[in-house]
């Protein structure tokens, strides 16, 4: 797991990738430092990083998406399969890589502050959890955009799955809000998207039978419960919306409060993301 | 040393490797035959753990890839068809990541790296990045990968692709000097190849083992009825008919086209009993007939020739398939 680990993080630093997104992460970190914290005057350093979190969508992509394409591309995942370690330590080491360079970044944002904290007094407390949700869900992010780079041909659909992918968490709740919220609409609308997944699974598979009769049974549940019992449905879609929607969890702790909750969700998407990638990989070897 | 044992790989409806069984012994070099498409690369990809089997097993130093894929792929050396190479690395770096994966020692990294890189000649290259390499020393540098961590078993892929003459035979060396030690699989389209390193030779054809023996047993075997060609003085008629006396002989088929004033190309054909006394009864007919014989060999097939009867799938090499079948069902009671 090290030698992965030592080879992907030296491969940040030996191409431009990784300066290329210190670079960019720090100039964005100083501008909003300056407009919020220097030219607004507001004493919390939280407020930088949240009107900062629509970079994920421009610096996942760049740092995750040749982590697994590009070793399908060039076939040296051969040499990786071949090698006497476990798909589970690849994953592992490949994600701790991309993790340590996200994590190089945020380490800058530490000095901000104590840079703060020369002017007055500020909450360090709130200031300091905010780092670290911030980091917390960059790391979800994070085992996203490999989980995408793992299903993709080449990185280039890598790069734009994690940009939908990312596009779509953040703007979840909004496009859910304007849906009505009646029992009958919710459930129409969940059996079309289970309609779809399902028809996603037979692009995947080619197995007809197997997705139509799973298809057809998942619908008959869904029709059921709104027969026995309809209330279930009322709202039920914005309550699957929040869980999708990653980016929202970190207003909290851009309102100085340090959410347990919402860190346990971030480790929980990193473990779930994960545990597919390793099944992902394992399953194309069977395909 | 290598058991496997009933190998598929299906793609949908498609066996790109059909129930493949053979056993390779240790210190044995397996040659793998066939043409473009045949499966190889498939099963060598199973043997090695890369993609699993939809049938069968393979065991290497009797762990199976697929029960024990950590110990048995410690025993592997592997050189796929495209050498894995990173090509953002340089070379000396790239060998050390190889070493570290494979769980090489660290006090022993050092002599490993330096004894592959020797091996391989490429040690005046250890510093170059990778990408910036020849497709010879690409090659080279796969090679010395494979090889990290004295592993028991080598399977290389078309292991002289892209290499120049000169490095082919100092390849074909080094793969015949590391045989005393390991035991090695490799594939060729080149037939030459396969004839000059190979214990044994493994053709295959769309997934389908078809034979599995010696080279020269293979060239023998499918010789058929054997025949001597020779090149003889004299008129064309009367060699035919002086040699058609010969008993045993069975057919003698001049060959058109090469037009020497006097000169007469054929071939011999005799029946199986008679073999062994042909050549001299040709040479004594002949000699009483005062026709001068100038060139004389014994018309084996070549394996080049072997290998496009069996894998050409029309009716005369089926026939010729079957014969050796009943042939080896014989030596076998």
């Amino acid at each position: 797991m090290w030698a992965i680990y030592k080879r992907e993080l030296k491969a940040y630093f030996t191409s431009m990738l990784g300066y290329v997104f210190l670079t960019f992460f720090l100039v964005f970190l100083g501008i909003y430092f300056v407009v919020y914290n220097l030219a607004y005057q507001y004493a919390n350093f939280e407020l930088v990083l949240s009107g900062m979190d629509f970079i994920f969508i421009v610096i996942v992509p760049v740092i995750t998406m040749r982590i697994l394409a590009e070793e399908k591309k060039q076939k040296t995942d051969q040499l990786l399969f071949t090698s006497p370690i476990s798909i589970t330590e690849i994953v592992l080491g490949k994600y701790l890589a991309v993790v340590t360079v996200f994590g190089i970044a945020m380490c800058f944002s530490l000095f901000y502050p104590l840079i703060l904290s020369q002017f007055g007094t500020i909450g360090m407390g709130a200031a300091y959890a905010s780092i670290l949700g911030f980091f917390l869900m960059g790391c979800a992010y994070l085992s996203v955009g490999m989980f995408l780079s793992g299903v993709a041909e080449n990185q280039m659909i890598a790069a734009v799955l994690s940009v939908i992918v990312i596009l779509l968490s953040n703007l979840v709740e909004g496009i859910v809000s304007v849906l009505p919220t009646d029992s009958l609409s919710v459930w129409l609308i969940l059996a079309l998207i289970v309609l779809v997944i399902f028809g996603i699974v037979y692009w995947n598979t080619r197995n007809l039978t197997l997705t139509a009769v799973l298809a057809v049974i998942a619908e008959a549940v869904m029709a059921v419960v709104y027969v026995a019992k309809a209330s279930l449905y009322e709202g039920l879609l914005e309550k699957i919306a929040g869980c999708l929607a990653l980016g929202s969890r970190y207003n909290n702790f851009s309102m100085s409060i340090l959410d347990l909750e919402s860190c346990v969700y971030f480790l929980s998407a990193i473990v779930i993301f994960l545990v597919i990638t390793i099944q992902t990989l394992n399953r194309r070897r069977w395909s | 040393m290598i058991e496997v044992r009933n190998l598929t790989k299906k793609y949908g409806d498609h066996k790109a490797v059909d129930s493949l069984s053979f056993t390779v012994e240790q210190g044995e070099i397996l040659g793998f035959l066939g043409p473009n498409g045949a499966g190889k690369s498939t099963t060598m990809n199973m043997i090695t753990g890369y993609i699993s089997a939809s049938e069968g097993t393979a065991e290497i130093d009797g762990h199976d890839i697929f029960e024990e894929p950590e110990e048995a792929k410690k025993c592997i050396g592997y050189l796929p068809e495209i050498p894995p190479l990173y090509g953002d690395m340089r070379l000396r770096e790239y060998l050390k990541f190889v070493a570290e994966l494979k769980k090489v020692k660290k006090s022993e990294r050092k002599n490993t790296l330096d004894e592959v890189m020797k091996l391989t000649s490429i040690k005046e290259m250890e510093n170059r990045l990778i990408k910036n390499l020849s497709k010879g020393y690409k090659q080279r540098v796969g090679l010395a990968a494979a090889l990290i961590g004295n592993p028991e078993v080598l399977i290389l892929d078309e292991p002289t692709v892209g290499l120049d003459p000169k490095q082919i035979i100092e390849i074909r060396d080094l793969i015949r000097d590391l045989a005393r030690n390991h035991t090695v699989i490799l594939s060729s389209h080149i037939l030459s190849e396969v004839a000059a390193v190979c214990d044994r030779v493994l053709i295959i054809n769309k997934g389908k083992k078809i034979v599995i023996d010696t080279p020269e047993n293979l060239s023998r075997r499918m010789g058929g009825s054997s025949g001597v060609e020779m090149k003889i003085k004299g008129e064309e008629g009367i060699v035919k008919e002086v040699l058609s006396g010969i008993e045993g002989v069975t057919d003698v088929s001049i060959k058109k086209g090469k037009h020497e004033e006097g000169i007469v190309y054929l071939t011999v054909y005799s029946s199986k009993e008679k073999e062994e006394e042909l050549g001299e009864a040709i040479f004594y007919t002949l000699a009483e007939n005062r026709c001068p014989i100038l060139e004389m060999k014994a018309a084996s097939m070549s394996l080049e020739e072997v290998f496009l009867e069996v894998t050409n799938d029309t009716h005369a090499s089926k026939k010729k398939r079957r014969l050796l079948d009943s042939e080896k069902e014989k030596e076998e009671a």
